[in-house]
C-alpha cells in the first residue's frame, strides 16, 4: 500500500489526515483540517466572536447617541410637553397628508421618556403576541436580519452608522405611532426612505448605486420588524377585500385560457412547467416579510411567464401577451391575501423601486391583473351576456378546447399519471379482447374438430361399413372347399435317381 | 466610485417612466425592440421579452436612466390604463398612419391622460409605418395641428427602416429633463430624485441641529 502511493508521489503522513483537533477522526481541507464536528463548533465560535462584536459597536454608537442628545437636551428640560406634543402632532397629521421630513430629524428627544414609554408599548405587544412558537420563529429572523444589516453598514463606515441611528430612531418613532392609520404610518415610512436616501446622496456623497444598495438594506432591516403592525392591520378593510378576492376567483374558475387569449400551450411539457413554477412564486409571495422580497416574488413569476411565452411562440413576450398570461395565472393559483400583500408593498416598498425598476412594473401588471378580475365580466371574455351568467352560476361549464377534459387546477403529474393510467386500461381492454378472441379460437377449433368427427360418424353411421358375402369366383385359390375332393390330389414332385 | 465622480463634476441623473400607449398591432413592440436592440421582425431578439426595456443614456453630461413600460393594447384592457400610467414622466402614443382609427385611439388617449396627469407628463404622437407612405390614411397636417393643440409634440417614425427613432426618444429626454428642473426650481430644493419629488414631501435638512440630534416630533 505505503509503496505504491509513494511511487505515485502523494505520500500522506497518517497522521496529516486526521483531525487538527486531535479527536481522533479524519480531517477534511474544507474543514480547514478539522473534522466536520470540530469544524462546526470552531466555526460558530468565530461567528459568535463577530456577531458578539457587532452588537457591541451598535450598543456603543446608541450609547454615544444617546449621551449627545442628553447633554444637548439637559438645558431645555421639556419633559412634559413630550406627550401633549404627541397628541397634537396625532390631530395635525390626521388632517394633513403632506409631512415635512423635518419633523423626523430636527425634534428633539428625551430619553428617559422615550424609553419608559417604548417600554410599555413593548409590554402591549408582547402581551397580544399571537402564537408563542410563532412569535419565537419571528424574533429569530428579525435577531438574524439585525446582525446581518449591522455587519453590512459596517461597510459603509461613518455614513453606516449614521443610517443605523436613523433607523433606531424611525423604529423607535413608529413604535410610538401605532394608533396613527396605515395611510399615515406608510407616509412616514416613505418620507424615511427619502431622506435617508437624500442624506446618503447629498450629506455623505456616496455613489447613487451605493445608496441604493443601502436603501434595500433599510428596507430589509425597518421592514422586518414593522411587519407584524402593518401588514394587513385590524385598522383596515384590507382583509375583507382579501376574502372577497378569493372567492371571486373560486367563482371564476371557468375560465379557460382561450377565452382570455393567453399566448401559451401548456400540453408543452416545459411550458406547463413554467406555469407550475410561476403558480408557485406568486403564492410563496405571502410568506415574505419585506416588501422588496415579496416584490422579487412577483418579479420570478413573471420570468417563468415570459419563458412560458417564449417557448410557445418563439418571440419576445409584449404587454398583450404578458398581462392576459399572468391573469391566467393568478386565477389558476389565487394566491393567498392578494390585497393585502400588493396594499403592503404599495405602502412600505421604497419608492424608487416601484416607480421605475422593473420590479415596479410587474407589480403594476400584477395590480392590473387584480382590478381586471374584480371588473370582469361577459364582454373582456367575449362572451354573451347569458353565457356568461350561466357560467357564473354554475349551470353550464364551457366546453373544454383543451385535448384533454382536466380542470384547470389539476398538476402535471396528476394529468401525466391519469394519461398513463388510460393507457393502462386500454391496454388492458385489449389484451381481455386478445383473451377472449383466442379463446373463441380455441371453441372454434374444438367445434370444428367435433364437427369434422361428427360428419364423419355420421358418414360413417349412414354408410355403415358392411362386409359383404364372399364372392365366389374370387375363392382363394388355396381355401378349402368340398370341390377340392374331387380335385385330383396336388401333384408331388418326383425325383428320379439319375 | 466613477458614477460618484461624474455627480461631483456637475453630472446629474434621472430616472424616468415612459409608458407606450395605442392601439394593437399600431407597432408600439415593434418600436422598442428596434430602439433598445436595433431589431425588427427578427427572430434572434435576445431579450426574453420586450414589455419592459430600459436605456441609459448621457445628455450633455446628465445620466439618463429610462425605463419603457409598453402597455396592453386591447380595448378589453384599456380601463387598467390609470394603472399603467400612474407616476409616470412621459408617454408615447403611437398610431399607423395607414390606419385613420388608430388615429382617434391616440386623442382618446390624450385626453385621458392631460385629465388625469395635467400638464407634468411629456406627451408624443408617434405616426408609425412612414415606409408605407403611399398607405397613408392620416394626414399629416392634421395630425400636426392636432398635437400642437394639446401641447404635445408629433413625430413620424418607422420601425421597419430604424427612422426617425432614436430622434423622438432622445428629444422626449431633453423635454422630461427641462420638466423635472422646471419642477424642481418651483419646489425650490435640489432633490435629485424626480420620481419622488412628486409625492409633495419637503425636504429640509439643512439646520446644524440635525446631525446631533435625533429626535422626532413625535416624541420631543
Ligand atoms: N411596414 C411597417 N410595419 C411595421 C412597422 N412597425 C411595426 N410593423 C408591423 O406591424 C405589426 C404590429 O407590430 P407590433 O410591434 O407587434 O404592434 P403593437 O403595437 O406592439 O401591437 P400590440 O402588442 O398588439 O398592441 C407587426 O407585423 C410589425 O411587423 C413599420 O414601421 N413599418
Ligand atoms: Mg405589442
Ligand atoms: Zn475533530
Amino acid at each position: 500500500m505505503n509503496l505504491k502511493s509513494e511511487r505515485r508521489g502523494i505520500h500522506v503522513d497518517q497522521s496529516e489526515l486526521l483531525c487538527k483537533k486531535g479527536c481522533g477522526y479524519y480531517g477534511n481541507p474544507a474543514w480547514q483540517g478539522f473534522c466536520s464536528k470540530c469544524w462546526r463548533e470552531e466555526y460558530h465560535k468565530a461567528r459568535q466572536k463577530q456577531i458578539q462584536e457587532d452588537w457591541e459597536l451598535a450598543e456603543r454608537l446608541q450609547r454615544e447617541e444617546e449621551e449627545a442628545y442628553a447633554s444637548s437636551q439637559s438645558t431645555q428640560g421639556a419633559q412634559s410637553l413630550t406627550f401633549s406634543k404627541f397628541e397634537e402632532k396625532k390631530t395635525n397629521e390626521k388632517t394633513r397628508k403632506v409631512t415635512t421630513v423635518k419633523k423626523f430629524f430636527t425634534a428633539s428627544s428625551r430619553a428617559g421618556a422615550k424609553k419608559a414609554l417604548a417600554g410599555k408599548l413593548k409590554e402591549i405587544q408582547e402581551a397580544k403576541a399571537p402564537s408563542p412558537s410563532i412569535h419565537r420563529q419571528a424574533s429569530i429572523e428579525t435577531d438574524r436580519v439585525s446582525k446581518e444589516f449591522i455587519e453590512f453598514i459596517r461597510t459603509y463606515q461613518k455614513p453606516g452608522q449614521d443610517i443605523y441611528k436613523q433607523c433606531k430612531l424611525f423604529l423607535d418613532t413608529m413604535s410610538h405611532k401605532r394608533e396613527l392609520s396605515i395611510e399615515e404610518q406608510s407616509e412616514c415610512a416613505q418620507d424615511f426612505y427619502q431622506n435617508v436616501a437624500d442624506r446618503l446622496q447629498t450629506r455623505w456623497k456616496v455613489p447613487p448605486e451605493k445608496v441604493e444598495k443601502a436603501m434595500d438594506e433599510v428596507e430589509k432591516y425597518i421592514m422586518t420588524r414593522q411587519y407584524k403592525y402593518v401588514f394587513c392591520p385590524e385598522t383596515t378593510d384590507d382583509e375583507k377585500k382579501d376574502l372577497a378576492v378569493q372567492k371571486r376567483i373560486r367563482a371564476l374558475h371557468w375560465v379557460t385560457p382561450q377565452m382570455l387569449c393567453v399566448p401559451v400551450s401548456e400540453e408543452i411539457p416545459e411550458v406547463s412547467d413554467m406555469v407550475v413554477k410561476a403558480i408557485t412564486d406568486i403564492i410563496e409571495m405571502d410568506s415574505k416579510r419585506v416588501p422588496r422580497d415579496k416584490l422579487a416574488c412577483i418579479t420570478k413569476c413573471s420570468k417563468h411567464i415570459f419563458n412560458a411565452i417564449k417557448i410557445t411562440k418563439n418571440e419576445p413576450a409584449s404587454a398583450d401577451d404578458f398581462l392576459p398570461t399572468l391573469i391566467y395565472i393568478v386565477l389558476k393559483g389565487n394566491p393567498p391575501r392578494l390585497q393585502s400583500n400588493i396594499q403592503y408593498i404599495t405602502r412600505f416598498c421604497n419608492p424608487s423601486r416601484l416607480m421605475t425598476g422593473e420590479d415596479g412594473y410587474y407589480f403594476t401588471n400584477l395590480c392590473c391583473a387584480v382590478a381586471f378580475i374584480e371588473k370582469l365580466d361577459a364582454q373582456s371574455l367575449n362572451l354573451s351576456q347569458e353565457d356568461f351568467d350561466r357560467f357564473m352560476t354554475g349551470q353550464t361549464s364551457p366546453k373544454k378546447q383543451e385535448s384533454d377534459s382536466f380542470s384547470p387546477d389539476v398538476c402535471l403529474g396528476v394529468k401525466q399519471m391519469c394519461k398513463s393510467l388510460d393507457l393502462l386500461s386500454q391496454l388492458n381492454e385489449r389484451q381481455e379482447r386478445i383473451v377472449s378472441e383466442a379463446k373463441k379460437l380455441e371453441k372454434d377449433l374444438i367445434d370444428w374438430t367435433d364437427g369434422i368427427t361428427k360428419e364423419v360418424e355420421d358418414i360413417v353411421e349412414k354408410y355403415p361399413l358392411e362386409i359383404k358375402a364372399k364372392s365366389q369366383a374370387l375363392a382363394a385359390i388355396d381355401s378349402e372347399n368340398v370341390e377340392n375332393d374331387k380335385l385330383p390330389p396336388p401333384l408331388q414332385p418326383q425325383v428320379y435317381a439319375g | 466610485m466613477a458614477a460618484g465622480a461624474g455627480a461631483a463634476a456637475g453630472g446629474r441623473s434621472f430616472s424616468f417612466k415612459v409608458v407606450l400607449l395605442g392601439e394593437g398591432c399600431v407597432g408600439k413592440t415593434s418600436l422598442v425592440l428596434r430602439y433598445c436592440e436595433n431589431k425588427f421582425n427578427d427572430k434572434h431578439i435576445t431579450t426574453l421579452q420586450a414589455s419592459f426595456l430600459t436605456k441609459k443614456l448621457n445628455i450633455g453630461g446628465k445620466r439618463v436612466n429610462l425605463a419603457i413600460w409598453d402597455t396592453a393594447g386591447q380595448e378589453r384592457f384599456h380601463a387598467l390604463g390609470p394603472i399603467y400610467y400612474r407616476d409616470s414622466n412621459g408617454a408615447i402614443l403611437v398610431y399607423d398612419i395607414t390606419d385613420e382609427d388608430s388615429f382617434q385611439k391616440v386623442k382618446n388617449w390624450v385626453k385621458e391622460l392631460r385629465k388625469m396627469l395635467g400638464n407634468e407628463i411629456c406627451l408624443c404622437i408617434v405616426g408609425n409605418k412612414i415606409d408605407l407612405e403611399k398607405e397613408r390614411h392620416v394626414s399629416v397636417q392634421e395630425a400636426e395641428m392636432y398635437a400642437e393643440s394639446v401641447g404635445a409634440k408629433h413625430y413620424h417614425t418607422s420601425a421597419k427602416q430604424n427612422k426617425g427613432i432614436e430622434e423622438l426618444f432622445l428629444d422626449l429626454c431633453k423635454r422630461m429633463i427641462e420638466t423635472a428642473q422646471v419642477d424642481e426650481r418651483a419646489r425650490g430644493n435640489g432633490s435629485s430624485q424626480s420620481g419622488t419629488a412628486r409625492r409633495g414631501v419637503q425636504i429640509i435638512d439643512d439646520e446644524p441641529q440635525v446631525q446631533s440630534s435625533g429626535g422626532c416630533c413625535s416624541s420631543g
